[in-house]
């Protein structure tokens, strides 16, 4: 079902929908800083920047309250939150790299334990998609099997067309509800040709490759080569679409407070670090093991897929030029 | 208006680099030197611990050699090989934070060999690698440097910076803040701290941020809130601010790193304007054994105790 859009005719649609109730939440600036945030209204889109943090948060936001506690003696008062209370969400403007992520995502968090926190707002949330038009050089969404023009993860899909607006393609139940509940803003296509589509410039990766280099060298002298110069920060899973690690942590007082979920990553030197006193990932080089091994072995192992869309943002910001493209054309050439 | 500035002496620099590095690992000077390397993306590049004399022709400089690789000299950083004398590639803002480090007694000269960089400035953090240097795309902390030429260092290359006058950024900024009222300049910070993701980036990347275990990390009791919301937002900011302030050698790399475009160097001027101000005492060439915040004179003023 093709359809065509106008910019003015999207930016009603996101109005309406705020009109309705709905959480819009699509690239806006934070005090200069483009991220997916929610909308006041349609004129704070900003619809031509890849925002620096990924989408995912839409549903694993930075930073829950999971539960609420009161204690008075012997009276202790648990408050549970109810998921039901999260809204009705549309996700607009969500590149392929990001959207991509979203099915990635939905694997782990429903695997033998639900995590209704993530569930409930996946499940109340439409996505819109765009097709990508510009890259740089850290973009390689093509070289882990995506496409620039990818709807992997999109529920609707938007392809920037010559001359202004967009083509819009519904991909889901929920994409085409969306356009049937709006259809007036939505018209025939046009006939306009589709915008290029930018060309990441990395060669494809053998994934297989990797994986099977992975599988035979968690011990290995060049993890040291590769990430003795890792700072241990948290930058390159907090950007990341696809990273989904989280801490659990109660804050407050002792007689008032609220457990937390927030995100975690494997470049602390406090993941997996053991109420012992023990570290199994006591060293940089480590830690930094387990985000490629995750990524391209574990999660593969698990759920058959990768845990990369290539969206690059964990390059552009690596305070030491971590870059993780790199590092797989390295594994991979040590492949005969 | 966008001025050019002339990175031409960069090619020599880099020659130097290569040939004085590789002297040194050959007669046993160093065990290893640490330095710059091209990286993937056109015109990146990435830190490098060289350690055979046939990888000194790795090293490079360009405008996009911006890390201040003191930070691997730090106890934080235990895995970068620390045996025998070290050698170090270092531009004159990063050699103040070395300088710091032995004036708290986690550096001695001795242990270093300091191949010292003329520097006319190296890119912000936002820009592609490869971006040509100007007055637009420099560093805010080139605008206002006084260590083209590094001072002290046990090798320099023979050229000479020709930098040309900037408009001072961070000078202007704080006035600016300065000129607020109170509740705006909260108001200002609050905005900003907001969007801190707690990401540790600007903790770990700092010279001076190499406590085994930070306050911020403590759960058992913990001491400031670690999730990223408004409360421990302000507090690590406010928390890391003093513990830095008359420590801080000016590197600026904490603000570079922040994916959220944090100006977190506005605070780290501050706190030297006020250092400077209360205690005559700046961050700079000269090995001070003790900081004014670890010594107590008389003469210190008193006038906040009412
Ligand atoms: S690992 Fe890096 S490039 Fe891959 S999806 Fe995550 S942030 Fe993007
Ligand atoms: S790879 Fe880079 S971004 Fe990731 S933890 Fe290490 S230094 Fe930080
Ligand atoms: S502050 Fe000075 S020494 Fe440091 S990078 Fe800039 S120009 Fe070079
Ligand atoms: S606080 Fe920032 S500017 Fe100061 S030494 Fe640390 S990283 Fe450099
Ligand atoms: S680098 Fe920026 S976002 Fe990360 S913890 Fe520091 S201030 Fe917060």
């Amino acid at each position: 079902m093709q359809k065509y859009i106008s910019e003015q005719n999207l930016n009603a649609l996101l109005d309406k929908l705020i009109a309705e109730g709905k959480r819009v939440v699509a690239p806006r600036l934070n005090a200069g800083t483009p991220l997916y945030e929610p909308l006041a209204s349609a004129a704070e889109l900003v619809i031509d920047r890849l925002p620096r943090r990924s989408g995912k948060e839409a549903f694993f936001p930075l930073c829950e309250d999971i539960m609420s506690y009161e204690k008075e003696g012997q009276r202790v008062e648990l408050q549970d939150i109810d998921p039901v209370r999260f809204p009705e969400t549309v996700l607009v403007g969500v590149r392929p790299c990001d959207a991509a992520a979203i099915p990635v995502l939905d694997t782990v968090f429903s695997w033998d334990y639900k995590d209704e926190f993530f569930l409930e707002r996946r499940r109340k949330t439409t996505i819109i998609g765009l097709a990508c038009t510009q890259a740089d050089d850290a973009c390689f969404c093509s070289a882990v099997g995506l496409s620039p023009g990818d709807p992997k993860g999109a529920d609707l899909f938007l392809t920037p067309l010559e001359g202004g607006g967009y083509a819009c393609e519904a991909f889901s139940e929920k994409g085409e509800t969306l356009v049937g509940a709006h259809h007036e803003l939505f018209a025939e296509p046009n006939g306009a040709k589709a915008l290029p589509l930018a060309e990441p410039q990395t060669d494809a990766f053998d994934l297989k490759k990797v994986k099977q280099w992975l599988d035979e060298h968690f011990e290995d002298p060049s993890w040291d080569t590769i990430a003795t110069r890792c700072v241990g920060c948290g930058a390159c899973a907090f950007v990341c679409p696809a990273c989904h690690c989280f801490d659990i942590v109660d804050e407050g007082t002792e007689k008032k407070g609220k457990r937390r979920k927030n995100w975690d990553a494997c470049g602390f030197w406090k993941f997996t670090h053991h109420a012992s006193g023990h570290n199994p990932r006591d060293q940089q080089p480590k830690r930094y093991r387990n985000r490629i091994m995750h990524k391209f072995k574990y999660y593969d192992d698990k759920f058959g897929q990768t845990l990369c869309t290539g969206c690059g943002r964990c390059i552009r910001l690596c305070p030491v030029g971590i870059d993780i493209a790199a590092i797989l054309q390295q594994v991979e050439a040590k492949v005969e | 208006m966008t001025q050019a500035i002339d990175t031409s002496l960069y090619a020599a620099v880099t020659d130097a680099i290569r040939n004085e590095a590789s002297r040194i690992l050959s007669d046993g000077t160093v065990s290893a030197v640490i330095g710059y390397t091209a990286a993937r993306r056109r015109g990146s590049a990435q830190p490098i611990v060289v350690s055979r004399i046939e990888d000194a022709a790795k090293l490079i400089f360009t405008p996009a050699c911006v890390n201040n690789l003191a930070v691997y000299l730090t106890k934080a950083k235990k895995e970068v090989p620390k045996a025998g004398r070290i050698g170090v590639v270092v531009k004159g803002c990063d050699l103040k934070a070395l300088v710091g480090l032995m004036g708290e007694s986690q550096l001695t000269r001795e242990r270093l060999y300091l191949i010292g960089v003329p520097c006319v400035g190296v890119l912000a953090s936002v820009v592609q690698p490869d971006t040509e240097l100007t007055s637009e795309s420099i560093a805010p902390k080139c605008r206002e440097c006084d260590a083209h030429l590094p001072a002290g260092c046990d090798y320099v290359p023979a050229q000479k910076p020709v930098t040309p006058e900037l408009e001072k950024k961070y000078a202007a900024e704080i006035a600016r803040l300065e000129a607020l009222t109170p509740a705006e300049r909260w108001s200002y910070w609050k905005e900003q701290s907001s969007k801190c993701i707690k990401c540790y980036a600007c903790r770990q990347v700092c010279p001076f941020c190499f406590c085994e275990q930070c306050l911020c990390d403590r759960n058992k009791p913990q001491m400031v809130e670690s999730t990223p919301r408004p409360a421990g937002n302000v507090a690590w900011h406010i928390v890391r601010a003093m513990h830095l302030a008359g420590r801080c050698a000016g590197c600026a790399e904490c603000e570079r790193v922040c994916p959220m475009d944090i100006p977190l160097n506005l605070l780290n001027r501050k706190m030297a304007k006020e250092l400077k101000e209360l205690f005559d005492h700046e961050a700079g060439f000269e090995v001070n054994e003790k900081g004014p915040l670890a010594t107590f004179t008389e003469k210190d003023d008193q006038s906040f105790i009412k």
